[in-house]
């Protein structure tokens, strides 16, 4: 009975922990959507830090899971509308752009019709 | 006409080699080893380049003791960071390599090892 509890409390744990390192992740992220230069965002990265370090020491499973989902929302509510994607990932500026050719592709160059016209 | 022509047949212009001086001076040369070309998909770093780079910016990383900081290292068993510090040096490897790494495998790169193993495995690392 302990033996189950226990682990179920060590999978809680480890999902939560997840959960706030995925959170963190994309709040960073967003962070640096919204500040346009590097002091800006150095500033606005620590107060992040500090908001997530205010509940390091939070013991309760339930207290734990609603600070979570409150970060969570807080973190829709502060999306960045055009957030910067790096350019070949989806959504970025040259995403499917220019794809290169398939192999096996071979060239035929037949717009002159003279004996030299070996090589493309 | 005929004074031109005279002239002209007997008048030498010193020819400059210039191709050979500027070869010479050239700092990107086919000789030197770092050739960037301008498709990003030719060029794919070496393995000791990705291990330099990511080492630099672990090093730079400001609550890590630099002396300490190995290929082998491991971000929260060896170097003492919490699982957020390990958030923040992933997301600075993905600025150092112009990376976007999924949320899920960003989470489980948690040693230098994986980190070089990863980007130097990455077709779009750059």
């Amino acid at each position: 009975m302990s033996v189950t509890s226990t682990a179920a409390y060590v999978a809680r744990r480890a999902a939560q922990k997840e959960r706030v390192r995925i959170l963190y992740r994309r709040a960073l992220k967003d962070t640096l959507n919204w500040a346009v230069h590097r002091h800006l965002f150095y500033q606005d990265a620590s107060e992040l830090r500090e908001r997530f370090d205010v509940n390091k020491h939070v013991e309760d499973l339930d207290t734990i899971d609603r600070l979570i989902a409150d970060g969570e929302a807080s973190h829709n509510k502060w999306r960045h509308p055009d957030p910067y994607i790096v350019p070949w990932a989806p959504g970025g500026s040259k995403f499917t752009r220019n794809p290169t050719p398939p192999s096996g592709i071979e060239l035929i160059n037949d717009s002159h019709d003279d004996d030299q016209g070996c090589c493309l | 006409m005929a004074l031109r022509a005279a002239v002209l047949r007997h008048v030498r212009v010193p020819v400059q080699t210039l191709t050979r001086t500027g070869t010479k001076s050239r700092p990107w040369g086919p000789n030197c080893g770092s050739i960037r070309f301008l498709s990003s998909h030719d060029d794919h770093l070496t393995k000791e380049e990705v291990i330099d780079r990511v080492l630099s910016v672990v090093k730079s990383f400001p609550k890590i003791d630099p002396s300490k900081v190995t290929p082998n290292v491991h971000f929260q068993n060896d170097l003492g960071l919490d699982s957020l510090d390990n958030v923040e040096i992933v997301m600075a490897l993905e600025e150092e390599f112009k990376l976007e790494i999924p949320d899920k495998e960003a989470d489980k790169i948690d040693s230098c090892n994986l980190a070089i193993e990863y980007i130097y495995n990455h077709p779009m690392a750059g």
